[in-house]
Formats: C-alpha cells, structure tokens, sequence
C-alpha cells in the first residue's frame, strides 16, 4: 500500500476538481502535469480510494477512466469524435499530414465552417448548422475537457494530446461494423 | 600549372561563396553575374574591381569551369564532389551502382586470377590496383548512402507540417524501394555478394599462398593482403552502414504507415457514419469522460483531506450491544442534602465561634469525601441563596480544595454584613 502524505499533493484540489470534471491533464497544465508525474503513485492511491481510476497515457496526459457517462456527455463525446474524423479528412484531402497536421495547426472559425459545409449531412445529426455551433458546441466544450487549448480571444483552437483517445477509438471501429454496414 | 596550395587558398577564403553556389544551384548551371552577385553578398565591403578580381580568381583556378559553347559556368566536378563531402550534401544513389561495382570486383577477381596462372606480375599488381580502388569505392558509396539517408530522414522530420504529406514521404519511400531494401537482398547472408565475396577472397587466399610459395616480390603479396582485409571489412561496413539506415528510416516509414491507416479509417468510419448514422456507429467506441456523479463528489481539499482521514481510521469490526443485565445500576452523586449545608451557616445563638469563616473552608472541613466540583457545586449554590448573609473579601486567596488549587475571593458567612456581591474567579 503506497502511503499518502497529503502535504506533498499540493495541487490536489486543482487536480481533484478538475478530473473529476471529465477534463483531461496533459502537459499542457504545467503545474498539475508536472505533480501527477512526479506523484503518480500517490495520487492514484488517492483517488482509487476515492473510487476513480486514473488514467497515465503515455502520449502525455491524465485522466480518469470512466465506461459509462451520462447520455448528454455521450452526445457531446460523439460530437467530438465526428469532428476530429471530418477533420482529418480535411487535412487528408489538402494532401497533408494528419496526424502531424492536427497537434500542429490551428483550427480557427473559417475552418470549422468549410467543415460544417462539407459535411452537412453528417453534421445536421448534431444539429450543427454552422461554423459558429461547431465552435460553441465542440470546440469550447473541448477546451474543457482539457483536449483543446483557446488562444486569441477564444478565436483560435489547438487540438491537444488527449484527442489521440478518439484516435483510438478510430481504429476500433472495426471491420466487422464496416462489413456489416457495407451489407446494408 | 595551377599550385595546390593556391586552390585551397582560394577555397578556404571564397567558401561561403561556394557554399551559396552549391546549396543555390546544386549540381546546376549559373551566370558570372550571379556569382558576382553572390561575392558582393557576402563581403559587402568589397569594391567593384576586387569582385571582379576574385571572380577571375574562381575561373583562373579552374574552381568555377564554363560550360561548354556556352557562356553559363559550373563548379568544377573535383571541386562539388569535395565541397558535397564537406557539406554532407549527399544525395541517396541507388543499389545498382553498388551492384555494378561488385560485378565488376568479380570480374577484375577472374583476371587476376588468370594473371596469377600466368605468373604475369605486371597485371597482377594491376588488377589487385584496381580492385582495390573498386573496393574504396563501395565503401564510400556505403557512406555517402548513410550520409543521404540521414539527411533525408532530417529534411522528412523538419517542420513538415506545411509539406504535403506525398511529398514529404516520398524521399523516405524512394529510400526503401530503391536502396535499403534491394540492398538487404544482397547482404542477405546466402544473398549474391556474399557468395561473389566468399569466391573472392577464397581465390585471393590460393594466390597469396601461391606467391608466397613461389617467394617472389613481396610487394604484391603486401598488396593482395591488404586488398583481403579490404573486402572483409568492406563487408562489415556494408552491413552495419545499412543498418543504421534502415534504423534511421524505419521510425519514418511507421509513421506513414500510421498516418495511412488513421486517414483510410476516418473515411471509411465517416462513411459509416453517413450510413447507420453517428449514434449507433460511434456509441460502442466513443470514450467517456466524467460521469454525473462524479460531478456530486467531494470538491475541496479540506473535504478530501477528512474523508481520507475517515477513511485510513476506519476498521471493520462487529459492535457488541451492551448487555443490561451487566450494567451497572444508576447511583444518584454523592452530595449531601443542601438543606443540612445551608444549616451549618444558619445564624445560631452562641455559635458565634463559626462565623467569619470562609464558607469554602467550612464546606472543605465538613465534607472532605467530596470531590472538588461537588464542592464548587454547593459553594456556589450557597453564596446565591438569599438567606444566608455573606460578605466577599477583597483579597485574592489561593485555596487547594480535594486536591486541586483554584485562587479566588472568598465569600465570608457574616450575618451581620449586608454584601452579596458576588464575584469569583476560579
């Protein structure tokens, strides 16, 4: 049993506040990050006390696992994952790199309307009409859930490490699901 | 008669210029303008007639060479070959040209074999010449592939974020098709130069050993020896320069592969999605985050920290109900009957001998089985019944009463005083 010494967790009511929020630590948040690495142990004793399992991805941020969420955090969770797939799609299509394309360029408000133009019939599911309920209802609800970073007045948005869970979740969807719509 | 000495002068001064040359027009052509334009840039100091002399300079020393019937210049091929070395310049040659050479190393080997029949010495130390610049030639082949490779995995990794994605890996595939792999065919252990170097060097054996018996000129033998050590070696360069460039490519190639697979799926999941629709494709694989409950759960740290607490105290174990039978009977407190206390103080006749007493020290005479507290206890209810006359005394006492030390003013029983003013300090 790792013992906790409370006094070494400076950053716990910050941590503790906000990954139970659903949102995702990665390097970005100096502070935070630096003391879950450093205090890993501790804190995932602590919180596994708590009931919650922590998260280490190596690709460079925390979180807490969770199989089930509400059906509203499940719309926006799918909210999410049409938006990073139709954006790597873009990214594609203009003949760039995606992986590299989408940590290192920015998503600003013209993009996220050519996304919602091109992908109207996948977007009107979300009702997502255009670029400004793209930026409300995915991209501000990303930078709190720690998987986007605003700049620029909240103008300009950068995807951060932890969207690579919905690359994974990407490439799970397999090739029976695939098979099985191509039959239909 | 151009003097050594004077080229490298002029190289080691005018070396930026070549390197602009160099990087600007790589193995192209360029105007005499264009080369004055370059000397200016960098020694912008110089004058007109001093560009122009160090342009003579370049082109007297056969450093910068015209093209032929044309007025265009080039850098000389001695020159860019050295200059490419020193710059690590190098672009990837394919694995035929090392091919070529070691079927020509093979070719040489069978003459030198026939010389050494025909005990020809010219020839011998002549094929054995030219096997052995062949055999430097692949080395540095080896080389300068790794240098290329090197610099094509840095170009590939550089901000290629602007690069389009064909373009930035095409080099890297190039690499592989062309290069790492037909070459790995040819190391490949029971591939073609390994036997073409086994049949090799078993034949350079049987000469040396030939000549060595013979015992004549042990120039040659020298010679043949050092060309053995050669191939074995080159050998091992081959495979360890290899090596370290499919080490350095391979990193590259992973991540194109990646970016196919994560690329081809989005499509492919898109239009599933566009089939079945986003709900019923995305609900088994999407990841959650945060649940509402999670939401309710303890917030400050204050709250942590005590659940915590609670939490490393707590210990399983069964409470026993009290039995009643083992309980031990209510027993009223042992104080005696305010009434009979009150009577100690009661004004009587020819009792004058108890008053003036401290009434504290009274209640500690009379009853010295009771407890401090049940002490206080009476004391305090007498100094607040109205029938007892009391005066209270000025001075600050210290009394030790059952043990204990309180410091108060004490109330005197004096029926003839009218003070009841009460004020104690414990």
């Amino acid at each position: 049993m790792t013992d906790i010494d409370l006094t070494q967790l400076t950053q716990l009511h910050y941590i503790n506040k906000k990954l139970v929020s659903g949102y995702h630590i990665s390097e970005q948040d100096n502070l935070a990050w630096q003391e879950l690495d450093q205090q890993q142990e501790q804190y995932a004793a602590l919180f596994s006390a708590l009931g919650h399992t922590l998260v280490h991805d190596a690709r460079g941020f925390f979180h807490f696992a969770t199989d089930e969420g509400t059906a509203n955090m499940g719309k926006i969770s799918r909210a999410i994952a049409l938006f990073i797939y139709t954006l790597i799609e873009h990214y594609a299509n203009q003949g760039q790199d995606p992986m590299r394309a989408l940590f290192d360029k920015d998503v600003d408000l013209e993009l996220c309307q050519e996304l919602v133009l091109h992908n109207k019939v996948l977007y009107d599911q979300l009702e997502i009409f255009s670029g400004t309920d793209l930026r409300k209802d995915v991209l501000m609800r990303m930078v709190r859930l720690g998987m986007a970073k605003a700049k620029d007045k909240e103008s300009v948005f950068r995807l951060l490490a932890p969207i690579h869970r919905y690359l994974d979740a990407l490439l799970e969807v397999n090739e029976d699901a695939l098979e099985s719509a191509e039959e239909l | 008669m151009i003097i050594a000495k004077r080229v490298l002068n002029t190289l080691t001064e005018l070396w930026p210029v070549l390197e602009t040359l160099m990087k600007r027009f790589k193995m192209g052509d360029f105007s005499i303008k264009e080369v004055q334009s370059i000397i200016k840039q960098h020694f912008p100091h110089y004058s007109g007639a001093q560009i122009y002399k160090e342009t003579n300079r370049l082109l007297s020393q056969d450093i910068l060479v015209p093209l032929a019937k044309s007025s265009q210049l080039e850098i000389n091929r001695a020159v860019s070959d050295f200059a490419a070395y020193l710059l690590q310049d190098e672009s990837l040659g394919v694995a035929a040209e090392i091919h070529v050479l070691v079927d020509d190393l093979e070719r040489l080997s069978a003459k030198l074999t026939k010389a050494v029949g025909d005990d020809d010495y010219g020839d011998i130390s002549r094929y054995t010449r030219i096997m052995d610049e062949r055999v430097r030639k692949i080395v540095k082949l080896y080389q300068h592939n790794e240098n290329a490779i090197y610099n094509l995995v840095e170009q590939a990794k550089a901000n290629g974020s602007s690069m389009s994605l064909s373009k930035r890996y095409k080099a890297v595939i190039e690499a592989f098709d062309e290069y790492i792999e037909p070459m790995l065919e040819m190391l490949d252990i029971s591939g073609a130069f390994q036997i073409c170097f086994d049949t090799i060097e078993l034949s350079l054996t049987e000469h040396l050993l030939h000549l060595k018996q013979s015992g004549r000129d042990a120039n040659t033998i020298r010679m043949l020896e050092q060309l053995r050590t050669r191939i074995l070696d080159m050998h091992h360069i081959g495979r360890e320069s290899l090596r370290q460039s499919a080490d350095m490519l391979m990193p590259l190639r992973e991540e194109l592969r990646q970016n196919t697979l994560v690329t081809r799926q989005a499509a492919k999941v898109l239009g599933l999605i566009r089939k079945r629709g986003l709900d019923s494709v995305m609900s088994a694989h999407q990841p959650f985050f945060a649940s509402e409950p999670m939401h309710h759960q303890l917030g400050s740290n204050a709250q942590l920290v005590a659940y915590m607490a609670g939490l490393s105290e707590f210990e399983e174990h069964d409470f026993e109900m009290p039995d009643a039978s083992a309980a031990e009977p209510y027993r009223a407190p042992n104080i005696p009957s305010f009434r009979d206390v009150r009577a100690l103080f009661k004004p009587a006749k020819g009792n004058n001998k108890a008053r003036k007493q401290q009434l504290i020290d009274v209640l500690d005479t009379h009853y010295p089985e009771l407890e401090s507290d049940e002490l206080l206890y009476l004391y305090q209810k007498l100094i607040n019944d109205p029938s007892l006359t009391l005066s209270q005394s000025e001075r600050l006492e210290t009394k030790t009463i059952a043990g204990k030390r309180f410091a108060l003013y004490p109330f005197i029983d004096a029926s003839d005083a009218t003070t009841t003013k009460s004020s104690e300090q414990l």
